[in-house]
């Protein structure tokens, strides 16, 4: 018989939406053995956070538990008072959430935040829950506990901080400890320090640990057992080494083929294709099917139940089992061949000692007033922040160098300066050997068709009062072009994106992310440019999405011999798509190498650190990769 | 919950307009159309005095009464809603004429010219608003547009304080730093970039300037430093009302009432745009 | 914090400065002939000769602006045109009567406003909500000076249980003294805790949604504690502020508060400088109320900076 320390069965939830509730987590089950890791995987809105709320208690916004039962212990926690509800908070179940840099209270000294519960649960008096404080602090691995337990949050680093939330989450002692994303707002060696600490806790302290993520490296890192949530339905469920190595569920094969390894060998990934479903429209059958390339005509009408596949495994499929030992296929897995000839290809982009630094604060705050004694004192002059310092990079014709760096190592402003929207303090920048930085404003116009940008955000990087035909139509009405030649391009400019040519009509708003992301390709290529600095480009994206726009990024690279700047903190997509890869640190590039050297030989200790930080997923049975 | 809802299909269908869109568009439209026909709608010429029908209550002949001169109540406010509105709408005007270039100017361009912009609202919120009209007022001559001006001049710095936080929002956006990749110019960032996408709250907080605007102007009139006499306007009819007080509510309290139906009707239309255009806002109310 | 203090110190002293060209500028530079616009469009040469003798108007601009600002700074104020005496002393008075009427109010806005705005946001969507929503309405769409007549209608006229106007010592009794300040108080403070409420009801919303909020319900604090130790401190911060902006509508209010009652108080001594084009006195009014509103936001900015940790504290190197 085993102990499970917490079961959730057949949890439903929902929320109020515009004209009735949306239901978020349907019939949801799993059950977590004491001592052992469970991990919640899912992409944006597969309910996993409402998942964790909902254990805790704390469904807000109006949230409610439709059906189903969480039991803590053998105690069911819906069936308590909600004063007693708030007792087993932060005593017997506690959390720690994703972002520490809003979770703790801007106003509270942070020792005393941490002592809240100990007070609250364990009845301590203020001093020897001060006493308590410095030894959890000692624990969760922070070197000076006494000055962290006086500061306040601002003062601290956001891995300090989620620390501290880890010490205070262990206060009492918990049955179980929630991670909602505990890593996701931090930098990846960050990242690799507070995985270690959970690791050493959950030894120590033999925790048993309910860990939500959409990270699946991270998650087969620490994680015994995983649970993978699609739409709010629980598809696959089991032993997280037999799940990675071999899924039975098809949105799980489809998850681990979309993944950018790292690994010499570079093979074309194998996308999830669609979006989502309507959270407000009923479904029949089941909920992957319309994105599922191995559906049957039953999967349209009957949904299928979570039925154990093998010993340690369940999977809701039909066909769970004959596909077994099937792959996720839907485009060729060819591998695609990696540009070692960099140096004899024509150089397209040429900086040479780049430097961009950014003073503090407005005008007024180059005074500042100090008191010397009674004396004030007035000094002039800004503190002087350098992001880019003295960096030389040159970009050859087809190639993509990859830029990886964490945040504030000046990787996204060096990429601004290539293409000069953020204007260098000194260095040279050319582009198809014309100097970019001092031409006149025509001549930048005519530089800057042939080098562009891919953003970030989705979200952000479309006007939302433009039709995306407005949007893609803008840049060549710059270069001159007539009416119909434009509306002919943009129709052209969309099929290369792999979008349907009445895009043109829609808004930013009734698109999904990955359908924006392609609309901003679309209009960085509009002008058919030889290079394009990529800023993050997929990194708001779901893995799914993501890895469909990386082929997107190759197929065009392939087309039109584009070169890319591909700028990103993640090693792993950085390694799939990059032919070379220079490694950026405090405004300087500390180590460049083509991708298999880099990944095979590091040569600086920082490279090293960050390879060594990245949490992998381990590699697919044999017969299921090829 | 809102990961969710972003990733859901979207909606094409858009929201029903708020009611106190409706509500207030409705009685905004009735008030607009008896301000433009209120001359010729009013029972009795507006200066006619009759002295020997002064303060008379309201009655069957003068609905509203008379005032202190025996001129008919009615008239007077039917003919005032020109002036009050004249005086929101045309102060909101003039503060928007110059606060959103110069919000603009100042949030997207930073620098220096933020510098010089911003230290220059300071100076000019360093007197609250009616006494910086007062100020502005008192030392001319008093008439119906140096009130609008000088309420329009008060609110300048608040629009452009709004429109330059606008500005610093929008500008950090992707498209406006796609815009500069494209080397686009200045005038096309700030009105065809960043302005449409500035609007919405820039629109709520007119309407609800309009109302300040409003209130402001009645009350400069109302210590004599705006409308001047013989003219009909509701400050000043409050104020010329004021010693009958006790004896003769009927020419404040007529006068008062249509200036609140007023405000209360712009501000329905402000609270029902706030709720349309920009529900981020309306939640926060 | 030293540093802070000194540059907002710099930085008002600097508005001031500005502000006082300004007065300057508009009431005694640009109406061209000051002489004529105070005494008439049909004065005698003599009398506008005097008078400019008077003022030294035949002066260059800056002598006169630069004679009357070191006056100032000295504390000379000037003399009244039309009273024909010093300001100060006249001045002062009426600033000491508006002190007591504007601290009563600004006491009872902030005690009632923010406590009222608290229960509105920790009992969001119910009745007190509604109740600071249409209190809101009302507040926005009856103007001041309506509002006074209406209460002095009701309260003097009708009912007669309190004086409609005028102002009377403390040392004639504390009951005299007491009725004779309830009306415009009451006048003055009804729009302002509506204003203050409003803002603090959603400031008091915004924070009991934070994510430190949450955290705190995480840790099983009652939601007692949870509001008076996390939300209250973070929600009330932003109140501060907005304070010192109801000082200046309460300034504005003033002068209309006081021209309906008779109060003989700042505003209405303002007032008189107009109606009388008493230009020295006009000058000395409008820099007070400068001065006062400047000192309002001044101690709002430092109180917000003390009780705010990330000003007080900055960043620290452990970054």
């Amino acid at each position: 018989m085993t102990d499970h320390v917490l079961k959730v069965e057949d949890l439903s939830v929902s929320f109020p939406q515009s004209g009735g509730r949306a239901r978020i987590l349907h019939n949801v089950d799993f059950a977590l053995e004491r001592g052992t890791v469970l991990g919640i995987v899912g992409e944006s809105g597969s309910g996993k956070s409402t998942a964790a709320l909902a254990v805790l208690g704390l469904l807000d916004n109006g949230g409610s538990i439709d059906s189903g039962r969480v039991v803590i212990d053998g105690e069911d926690l819906y069936a308590k008072s909600a004063e007693e509800r708030r007792q087993l908070r932060g005593g017997k179940i506690s959390i720690v959430f994703q972002d520490p840099f809003t979770t703790l209270n801007p106003a509270i000294r942070v020792g005393r935040q941490i002592a809240e519960p100990l007070v609250m649960h364990r009845g301590m008096t203020e001093a020897e829950a001060r006493a308590e404080t410095l030894r959890l602090l000692k624990e969760v691995g922070i070197p000076d506990p006494e000055r962290m337990a006086a500061s306040y949050p601002h003062q601290l680093s956001g891995g300090m901080k989620q620390r501290a939330l880890i010490a205070s989450a262990l206060a009492c002692d918990p049955d179980v400890l929630i991670l909602d994303e505990p890593t996701t707002a931090l930098d990846v060696t960050i990242e690799a320090q507070i995985l270690d600490l959970l690791d050493s806790l959950r030894i120590t302290r033999s925790l048993s640990m309910l860990f939500i993520s959409h990270n699946l490296g991270v998650v087969s890192r620490i994680c015994d057992e995983i649970c993978v949530l699609y739409a709010g339905r629980v598809v696959e469920y089991g032993k997280s080494a037999s799940i990675l190595t071999e899924p039975r569920h098809p949105y799980t094969k489809g998850l681990l083929a979309s993944l950018p390894k790292m690994s010499r060998e570079r093979h074309r990934l194998q996308p999830i294709p669609g979006r989502l479903p309507d959270v407000r429209k009923p479904l029949s059958g089941c909920v992957f099917a319309p994105r599922c390339h191995f559906a049957e005509p039953r999967c349209q009408t009957t949904p299928p139940a979570i039925t154990p596949i093998g010993e340690d495994v369940a999977a809701a499929c039909w066909r769970a089992s004959e596909l077994a030992r099937t792959p996720w296929r839907i485009e060729s897995s060819e591998t695609i061949p990696r540009r070692v000839d960099a140096g004899d290809g024509k150089p397209i982009v040429v900086a040479r000692d780049v430097e961009r630094t950014f003073e503090a604060g407005g005008a007024m705050d180059g005074i500042s007033f100090s008191l010397d004694g009674w004396v004030p004192r007035v000094s002039f002059g800004r503190k002087v922040v350098r992001a880019v310092d003295k960096v030389s990079l040159t970009i050859h014709e087809g190639e993509i160098v990859g830029l990886v760096g964490e945040s504030g190592s000046g990787k996204t402003t060096l990429g601004r300066c290539l293409i000069d929207l953020i204007s260098p303090t000194s260095g040279e920048v050319a582009i198809d050997g014309a100097q970019l930085l001092n031409a006149s404003r025509s001549e930048k116009r005519d530089l800057l068709k042939r080098a562009q940008i891919i953003f970030q955000n989705p979200d952000s990087s479309l006007n939302p009062r433009k039709s995306i035909g407005e949007t893609l139509e803008r840049p060549l009405e710059l270069v001159g072009l007539g009416r119909e030649e434009r509306q002919r391009r943009v129709a052209e400019l969309l099929d290369l994106v792999r979008l349907d040519a009445s895009y043109a009509e829609r808004y930013p708003h009734q698109m999904s992310g990955g359908e924006k992301q392609r609309v901003g390709i679309a209009r960085a290529l509009s002008t058919n440019p030889r290079f394009i600095v990529c800023d993050e480009a997929v990194s708001a994206l779901d893995v799914s999405v993501q890895a469909s726009i990386l082929n997107l990024l190759l197929d065009l690279r392939e087309q039109f011999k584009l070169a890319y700047l591909f700028i990103t903190h993640d090693l792993s997509v950085v390694s799939y798509i990059a032919d070379r890869i220079c490694v950026m640190r405090n405004g300087t590039i500390v180590e460049v190498g083509s991708t298999e050297a880099i990944i095979d030989r590091p040569q600086h200790p920082y490279t090293k650190a960050l390879l060594a930080a990245v949490p992998k997923v381990p590699e697919l049975r044999a017969n299921l990769d090829r | 919950m809102a990961e969710a809802a972003a990733n859901s299909r979207p909606q094409h269908r858009r929201a029903p307009l708020p009611a106190s869109l409706i509500w207030g568009g409705v009685l905004l439209t009735v008030i607009l159309a008896l301000a433009i026909a209120g001359p010729s709608l009013s029972p009795y010429d507006l200066d006619a005095l009759q002295l020997d029908m002064r303060l008379m209550p309201p009655s069957a002949v003068h609905w509203l009464g008379t005032d202190e001169f025996g001129r008919d109540v009615l008239s007077r406010v039917l003919n005032g809603a020109q002036s009050s509105l004249l005086m929101g709408f045309g102060a909101t005007a003039v503060s928007l004429l110059f606060g959103v270039p110069l919000g603009l100017v100042a949030g997207y361009y930073r620098g220096w010219a933020d510098e010089a912009i911003m230290r220059a609202v300071d100076v000019m919120i360093s007197l609250p608003p009616i006494i910086l009209g007062l100020l502005i007022l008192s030392v001319t001559s008093p008439s119906l547009w140096k009130t609008v001006l000088a309420v329009g001049f008060v609110y300048i710095p608040i629009i452009t304080r709004l429109t330059r936080g606008i500005t610093l929002e929008v500008a950090s956006e992707e498209y406006i730093q796609a815009a500069r990749a494209r080397v686009e110019g200045g005038w096309y960032i700030l009105f065809h970039e960043i302005l449409p996408n500035a609007w919405p709250p820039i629109i709520v907080e007119s309407a609800l300037r309009v109302t300040f605007a409003m209130l402001l102007a009645a009350a400069l009139s109302f210590l004599g430093l705006g409308v001047q006499p013989p003219a009909s306007d509701w400050g000043l009819m409050i104020a010329e009302a004021r010693p009958f007080i006790n004896s003769a509510p009927w020419i404040a309290c007529s006068a008062g009432a249509a200036l609140c139906v007023t405000v209360i009707a712009i501000n329905l239309v402000g609270d029902g745009l706030r709720e349309a255009l920009d529900p981020r806002l309306a939640r926060r109310r | 914090m030293a540093g802070y203090v000194l540059k907002r110190l710099l930085s008002i002293a600097l508005t001031m400065a500005v502000m006082s060209v300004l007065i300057f500028w508009i009431t005694q530079v640009m109406p061209g002939n000051v002489a004529y616009m105070i005494l008439g469009d049909f004065a005698s040469p003599q009398d506008v000769a005097t008078l400019e003798a008077k003022l030294g108007l035949n002066d260059p601009a800056y002598v006169q602006y630069l004679r009357w600002a070191t006056g100032l700074l000295q504390g000379d104020l000037g003399r009244s045109l039309v009273m024909d005496r010093p300001i100060a002393p006249v001045l002062w008075d009426a600033v000491g009567k508006s002190a007591i009427l504007a601290g009563i109010s600004i006491g009872l806005v902030a005690l009632l406003g923010i406590s009222l705005g608290v229960y509105a946001g920790v009992r969001h969507g119910r009745i007190s909500d509604h109740i600071v929503s249409v209190a809101t309405y009302i507040n926005i769409a009856i103007p001041e000076f309506l509002w006074a007549i209406v209460i002095v209608m009701l309260f003097a006229g009708y009912l007669n249980w309190f004086p409609a106007t005028g102002y009377s010592d403390l040392s004639s009794g504390f009951a005299s003294w007491a009725r004779h300040l309830i009306l415009p108080v009451f006048t003055l403070v009804t729009g302002l805790i509506a204003h203050i409420s409003r803002l603090t009801r959603s400031s008091m919303i915004d924070t009991m949604q934070t994510q430190y909020v949450r955290a705190a319900r995480a840790r099983g604090l009652p939601e007692k504690l949870v509001i008076r130790r996390h939300a209250l401190p973070n929600a009330l911060l932003p109140t501060i502020t907005i304070l010192a902006i109801d000082v200046g509508i309460m300034m504005g209010g003033i002068v209309v508060v006081e021209t309906i009652f008779s109060y003989p108080g700042l505003g209405r001594l303002l007032m008189f400088a107009i109606q009388n084009m008493d230009v020295p006195l006009l000058q000395a009014c409008m820099m007070v109320i400068t001065f006062v509103y400047a000192a309002a936001n001044l101690i709002a900015d430092l109180l917000y900076a003390f009780l705010n940790p990330k000003v007080r504290y900055g960043r620290s190197s452990s970054e």
